[in-house]
């Protein structure tokens, strides 16, 4: 189990930095676009690219942290045990989601990988790269939301996140 | 009845507490797949919501904004704004609204806003006798401006939505976010008039003035370069929002020395859990309006919207009672992106200027983010201030009011927010 979490932990991690990496290229994009006089091809592209793998790779460990944004006013009165049903329904609603989105985005990405499908902009990448990122995301949020179910018999949990950001 | 049905089975997944993202995401998905439609298209909406260039500017506004706020920069600018304001008449509060004010041009949320200004400027006014409920009302309004005032996160959402200029959006809501600040000064200065109480601040010495000025000056030139760079063209929000996060880079390291690795470190991770959970709501929202366009939702209502009500007077009054409404329980995003497809056409059909729509819409949700019992800015204070929820919602009143008021003057007056983007 504590596998799982490590995994969507690491993950999350390699998401943030992706995220941060982002702001490096953009930077540089606008210096050179005004100091060199010389745009480049590739920053605008590979920071989506980063975008895109970043949150899909953090959801996890969003969820094992229980950040992700949830309405709390109504399960915040409700006495514990009728919280656990809530909080065990949400996860199972997560479950299947996650596990339909994951397949689903298998077979998209499949089909690309297949047919050699390209993104047909400046840098012309497979489009499997940024396809790729739906079936793991999710199949790894859909690990990690079976692994919180779990926890759920030992350890009470009034709710799956936060009610901000 | 289909309406009724979705929207009934949308709240009970909300209200059970499924994070917002799956319970859009997974309702999309199952109507989809429950309509006969390709559930293809659910993954498919999710990587084209995340693709999109102008979503970048998220996380970037956010890193932005947590760097600064790491590196004491919030601390800074109520430093010297109080240097010089201090000593007028209900001082503390006018360089609260206007640390607010000035914080939110270099962050894009208000619970930013209020949580960092109010760190510091709470325990302040309450030593100097302001009255507690004042205060923390002072303060959980004064964070709205955060995202009235540019960069705001919610306008991008918004913007991304509706398929709107981001930068028309930002430009307009100077207009109305100035506009609220003078609200908020001249009604702290009358409630101290009146109300008496605190003990005055000595005005400050020039010199105090002037080193305090020269610490936060650097994060003031941040968001002048930021809204000239946006006015003028010279680069696109995200874009913006990258040269934000060098330059806070650049400020916290080296000339106010006060951010460690650590600390970049806490920013980097903070800004992915935020980034990863508010992009999700706008991908998850997105797989949902694809699947109620498909079921031909907002074409129902507007035209139910246009058989029934007359007059766009109506319509705004209308809205604004069902924002206020759903505020009660939602926060500023999911309401955000519930709600702009589904009403965006009909007020188009009106003749309301979809980037007007957007200001109202963010001045709307700002009144959500103040009113119990799901108000994230009352919390935010409660929290910082260690008081009851209810403490600070008794303060909030006149501040709801004087936004209340703002929307009115827009209404009456669009260019308060059309002006600077389109006539300047």
């Amino acid at each position: 189990m504590t596998i799982i979490t490590t995994i969507s932990r690491i993950a999350g991690l390699f998401g943030a930095c992706l995220m941060a990496a982002t702001g490096a290229m953009l930077t540089y994009e606008v210096i050179a676009r005004y100091f060199f006089v010389k745009p480049t091809i590739w920053a605008a592209e590979l920071s989506q690219l980063c975008l895109i793998w970043g949150c899909l790779l953090a959801m996890a460990w969003v969820l094992s942290m229980r950040r992700h944004i949830t309405v709390n006013a109504v399960t915040n009165l409700l006495p514990p045990a009728a919280q656990t049903v809530c909080v065990a329904v949400s996860l199972l609603v997560v479950i299947v989601f996650s596990g339909v989105a994951a397949v689903y985005g298998w077979e998209i990405f499949y089909d690309s990988f297949e047919r050699g499908r390209t993104t047909g902009s400046l840098l012309n990448l497979p489009s499997w790269i940024a396809e790729l990122s739906v079936p793991v995301g999710f199949a790894l949020l859909a690990a990690q939301a079976v692994v919180e179910l779990i926890g759920l018999r030992r350890k009470h949990l009034p709710s799956l996140g936060s009610s901000h950001e | 009845m289909t309406v009724i049905l979705i929207l009934l089975c949308l709240f009970a997944l909300l209200l059970i507490g499924v994070p917002v993202a799956f319970a859009l995401g997974g309702l999309g998905l199952g109507m989809l797949i429950f309509g006969g439609f390709s559930p293809l298209m659910a993954p498919q909406a999710i990587l084209s919501t995340l693709d999109g260039f102008i979503l970048l500017a998220v996380p970037l506004f956010l890193l932005m904004s947590n760097i600064l706020l790491k590196g004491g920069v919030g601390r800074d600018l109520f430093t010297a704004v109080q240097a010089w304001v201090g000593h007028w008449p209900g001082g503390l509060a006018v360089a609260t609204i206007l640390s607010c004010g000035l914080f939110a041009a270099i962050s894009g949320s208000s619970v930013a806003t209020a949580a960092t200004i109010g760190t510091v400027a709470i325990p302040e006014m309450v030593n100097r006798g302001y009255g507690k409920r004042f205060v923390y009302g002072l303060l959980a309004a004064g964070g709205t401006l955060g995202i009235l005032i540019p960069p705001s996160i919610p306008m991008i959402v918004f913007g991304f939505v509706a398929e709107e200029s981001v930068i028309a959006l930002f430009l307009a809501g100077i207009g109305p976010g100035l506009f609220l600040v003078t609200l908020f000064v001249i009604f702290a200065m009358l409630h101290a008039r009146f109300a008496g109480g605190y003990t005055p601040v000595p005005a400050a010495q020039w010199g105090e003035r002037l080193s305090a000025t020269r610490r936060a000056l650097p994060s003031l030139a941040l968001a002048i370069l930021i809204v000239a760079g946006l006015y003028s063209g010279a680069f696109t929000p995200t874009e913006a929002a990258a040269v934000g996060f060098a330059a806070a880079l650049l400020i916290t390291i080296f000339w106010l020395r006060t951010l460690t690795l650590s600390a970049f470190w806490e920013a980097v991770r903070e800004s992915a859990i935020t980034t990863a959970a508010i992009l999700l709501i706008v991908a998850g929202a997105k797989v949902f309006g694809k699947a109620i366009a498909l079921y031909r939702i907002p074409q129902d209502i507007s035209a139910f919207i246009a058989a029934n009500i007359e007059g766009p007077l109506i319509f705004i009054l209308l809205v604004s009672a069902v924002l206020l409404l759903m505020g009660l329980v939602f926060e500023a995003l999911s309401m955000i992106l519930i709600m702009t497809p589904v009403l965006l056409p009909a007020a188009m059909g009106l003749g309301f200027d979809p980037i007007w729509f957007g200001i109202f819409m963010v001045i709307m949700v700002e009144c959500a983010l103040i009113t119990p019992p799901v108000g994230l800015n009352l919390y935010v204070i409660q929290a910082v201030a260690r008081v009851s929820l209810g403490e600070v919602a008794r303060g909030v009143w006149p501040f709801l009011a004087l936004m209340l008021v703002t929307v009115g003057v827009l209404y009456v007056w669009p260019d308060l927010a059309l002006y600077i983007p389109f006539k300047w």
